[in-house]
């Protein structure tokens, strides 16, 4: 048996409150903010100190697939995946770390509330890299293109009669079962599944598969909202597969 | 820039005795690969293999290494993350 250990690589810099990021904060006025973070960068206790020090109430939450509280992942992009909706309450959403890939899960996870199907409706998310001193926004255009994807894509897979589910070895992202759940689901509806195994999707070689009409992937759920605008045949995640009516009603 | 807790790291393998360990780090951290192998292999016994491809994630863990007498896998750049069952 293999064990296993983490280092969570902590960025050894100190976080603070930039000049850029304050200026930024005074023009915005927020009152309250929902502050996440990558692992790397999620040691804030001063940060939040001095966030307060400007009046502005910081809420914090635990993802329910991280270890610690503030820590997003990529995967915590569905309007469930936190154990408080501090996005709900608060007036600036804050993501301190770099890239996009995690702060756009927190757009993502905006989408399917009620009162936020109307694009307007979805808060943007600040992102400050402690890196670089950098404050940016991204906003509803930045996944726009791939929510729209999404939504044809699930129009499609309730049009398809032969469905490729995707299924990874990988043990963290391993659905098997949900696989076969939904391979039988199918053939109640009359329609033929079919499941496939691999570490890594190469999604290029999708098209080697011609006779299947749309996939379902059951690793991680990206795939599925983020790497769909990149190829030509409709996928959609195994959550939109299970109630496809629920997921357009979602989509809005 | 990044706390790479290499002590920390000495310190657990020379607690738990593994003879073969790989190392699985981030495309940011990849660099630092061959400097953290030299490190582990010059202070404790163990022999280190470094994986070659992706590290997206605390879920993203290759499988095999059983096959090949892995005793200790070290990822850096993430924690420990509860799986969700659909």
């Amino acid at each position: 048996m293999v064990e296993l250990f983490f280092v969570d690589a902590k960025f050894e810099g100190k976080i603070v409150v930039s000049e850029r990021l304050k200026k930024f904060l005074q023009e915005k006025k927020p009152q309250t903010i929902a502050l996440f973070a990558a692992v790397q960068f999620s040691a804030l206790d001063d940060f939040i100190f001095a966030l307060e020090t400007l009046k502005i109430k910081v809420l914090t939450t635990k993802a329910k697939r991280t270890a610690r509280p503030l820590q997003i992942l990529g995967c915590d992009c569905y309007s469930d995946s936190f154990q408080e909706d501090i996005i709900d309450k608060c007036d600036m959403i804050v993501y301190v770390g770099d890239g996009l890939f995690h702060p756009k899960a927190l757009l993502l996870a905006q989408i399917g509330k009620k009162k936020n199907k109307m694009k307007e409706k979805v808060k943007p998310v600040v992102l400050f890299d402690p890196l670089s001193d950098s404050v940016k926004e991204i906003n509803y255009k930045d996944i726009e293109k791939q929510l729209l994807k999404a939504k044809a894509n699930v129009k499609k897979y309730m049009h398809a009669e032969r469905v490729g589910i995707l299924v990874t070895i990988k043990p963290g992202q391993q659905y098997l079962h949900s696989a076969k759940k939904l391979k039988e689901q199918l053939a109640a509806e009359g329609k033929k599944g079919y499941i496939f195994i691999d570490n890594t999707f190469d999604l290029g070689a999708l098209e080697n598969y011609p006779f299947i009409q749309c996939w379902v992937n059951t690793a991680c759920p990206r795939i599925g909202t983020d790497d769909i605008v990149n190829i030509n045949k409709p996928m959609i995640n195994i959550l939109e597969a299970f109630d496809p009516i629920k997921a357009l009603e979602n989509f809005g | 820039m990044y706390n790479l807790e290499l002590e920390r790291v000495i310190s657990e393998i020379k607690r738990r005795k593994p003879k073969q360990v790989l190392l699985q780090l981030p495309d940011g951290l990849k660099q630092k690969a061959g400097m953290i192998a030299d490190t582990i292999e010059e202070k404790t016994d163990a022999q280190v293999f470094i994986l070659f491809g992706s590290c997206y994630g605390a879920c993203d863990l290759p499988l095999g290494l059983d096959v090949l007498k892995i005793d200790l896998m070290i990822q850096w750049g993430h924690n420990r993350f509860y799986k969700e069952e659909w």
